[in-house]
C-alpha cells in the first residue's frame, strides 16, 4: 500500500503552533513588565525623597520635583532600552550562529541567578526594606535625596536609581528586545509593545506619588512596603525562573 | 567620638514632622520636650554611644507621635 506523507514545513500553520508563538513572547513580556514594576530602589529612593520635598518645600514644588524625578527614570529606562534593542539586533539577529548557543545560556544562566537573588539578597536580612546595594552608597543616595533642590537634581537622582538597578534590568531588556523583534509580524505591533515596556518601570512610581498626594506618609507607605516584602521577593524570584525555564523550553533548540 | 548636635537633630525631626503633615509649631513642642526628655534618661551614664542617643529619643518620641518615631527609627532602613 502506498501512503503519500507531507513534508511538515508544507503544512499550513496549526492552532496551537499559533498560540504559541504569540503567547510565549507575550508571556515573557508580561513577566519582565511586572519585574520592571515590583523592583523596590527607584520607588525607596522617589518615597524618601517626595517625603523630604515635602519637609522642605509647598505641596505644590514637591509634585513638581517628583514628576521631574520620575522623568528622569523614565527616560533612563528608555535610553538603555533602545540602546539594549539596537545592540540586541545586532548580536541575535546578524549572527544566526550565536543565536541559539552561547549567548543565549549565558542569559538563561544569569536569569537563574537573578531568581536565586531575588529570593535571598535582594532585601537583606532584618528589619525595615534594606536593599542590595552597599551601604556606603545607600547612605549616599538617602542625603542626595534628602538636599535635593532644584528641578534638575530631582531630575539626576530619578536617572542615578534607574541606573543602579540595571543590574536586575539589564537581562531583561535584552530578552524583551529579542522577543518584540521576534513579534514582528505578529497582530500584536511591536511599537506599542516597546511603548508599554518602556513605560513599566515608572507605574510604581506614578502609585506612590499618588499615594502622597491622597494623604498617605512615608510612615504607612513603609510599612506596607515591609508587609509586601516577602511577597515581592517571592514575585521577582518566582518570575525571573519562569522566564529562564520559558526560554530553554521555547528559544533553545 | 562625635559631637552630639541638638540642633542637627531638631532640624531633621522638623523635616521629618513636616513630611507627615504635622503642623510645625506642635511639632516643634513635642520635638524639643522628647530631646529633654532623653537628656534626662541619659545624663546617669558616662559614655553615651550613637544608638544610645537614638533609643533614648525614640522612645520619647513614641509617647508623641507614632508616625513620626516610625520614620525616625526606619530613616536608614527604607533602601
Amino acid at each position: 500500500m502506498e501512503t503519500s506523507i507531507k513534508p511538515l514545513e508544507n503544512q499550513p500553520p496549526t492552532c496551537y503552533n499559533l498560540n504559541m508563538s504569540v503567547l510565549t513572547p507575550l508571556g515573557i513580556l508580561i513577566l519582565a513588565m511586572l519585574i520592571m514594576a515590583f523592583l523596590e530602589l527607584t520607588p525607596g529612593v522617589f518615597i524618601l525623597f517626595y517625603h523630604y520635598t515635602i519637609g522642605r518645600f509647598s505641596r505644590k514644588s514637591a509634585s513638581r520635583l517628583s514628576l521631574f524625578f520620575i522623568l528622569g527614570t523614565e527616560i533612563i529606562s528608555a535610553c538603555l532600552f533602545l540602546s539594549v534593542y539596537f545592540l540586541t539586533s545586532i548580536l541575535f539577529f546578524d549572527h544566526p550562529d550565536l543565536r541559539n548557543n552561547v549567548l543565549t545560556w549565558i542569559i538563561v544562566g544569569v536569569l537563574f541567578a537573578l531568581s536565586f537573588a531575588s529570593f535571598f539578597f535582594y532585601f537583606r536580612r532584618g528589619p525595615g526594606t534594606r536593599l542590595f546595594i552597599p551601604r556606603e552608597f545607600a547612605n549616599t543616595l538617602i542625603h542626595y535625596a534628602k538636599t535635593v533642590k532644584t528641578t534638575s537634581d530631582a531630575f539626576v537622582l530619578g536617572a542615578l536609581t534607574g541606573v543602579l538597578e540595571l543590574m536586575f534590568t539589564l537581562p531583561l531588556y535584552i530578552i524583551t528586545s529579542a522577543e518584540i523583534m521576534r513579534m514582528n509580524n505578529m497582530p500584536l505591533p511591536n511599537t506599542l509593545l516597546t511603548i508599554i515596556y518602556i513605560l513599566s518601570p515608572v507605574v510604581s512610581l506614578f502609585i506612590k506619588r499618588w499615594l502622597f498626594q491622597s494623604g498617605r506618609n512615608l510612615a504607612q507607605i513603609e510599612r506596607s512596603r515591609i508587609k509586601d516584602k516577602n511577597f515581592t521577593r517571592v514575585l521577582l524570584g518566582s518570575s525571573y525562573f519562569i522566564i529562564a525555564i520559558l526560554i530553554i523550553c521555547f528559544r533553545i533548540n | 567620638m562625635k559631637d552630639f548636635n541638638e540642633q542637627s537633630i531638631i532640624h531633621e525631626l522638623k523635616i521629618d514632622a513636616l513630611g507627615l503633615g504635622i503642623p510645625i509649631g506642635s511639632a516643634e513642642i513635642f520635638i524639643k520636650r522628647s530631646l529633654s526628655d532623653a537628656k534626662k534618661t541619659l545624663r546617669t551614664k558616662t559614655i553615651i554611644t550613637e544608638k544610645d542617643l537614638e533609643r533614648a529619643i525614640l522612645k520619647e518620641l513614641k509617647k508623641y507621635h507614632a508616625d513620626l518615631a516610625y520614620v525616625y527609627e526606619n530613616r536608614d532602613k527604607i533602601i
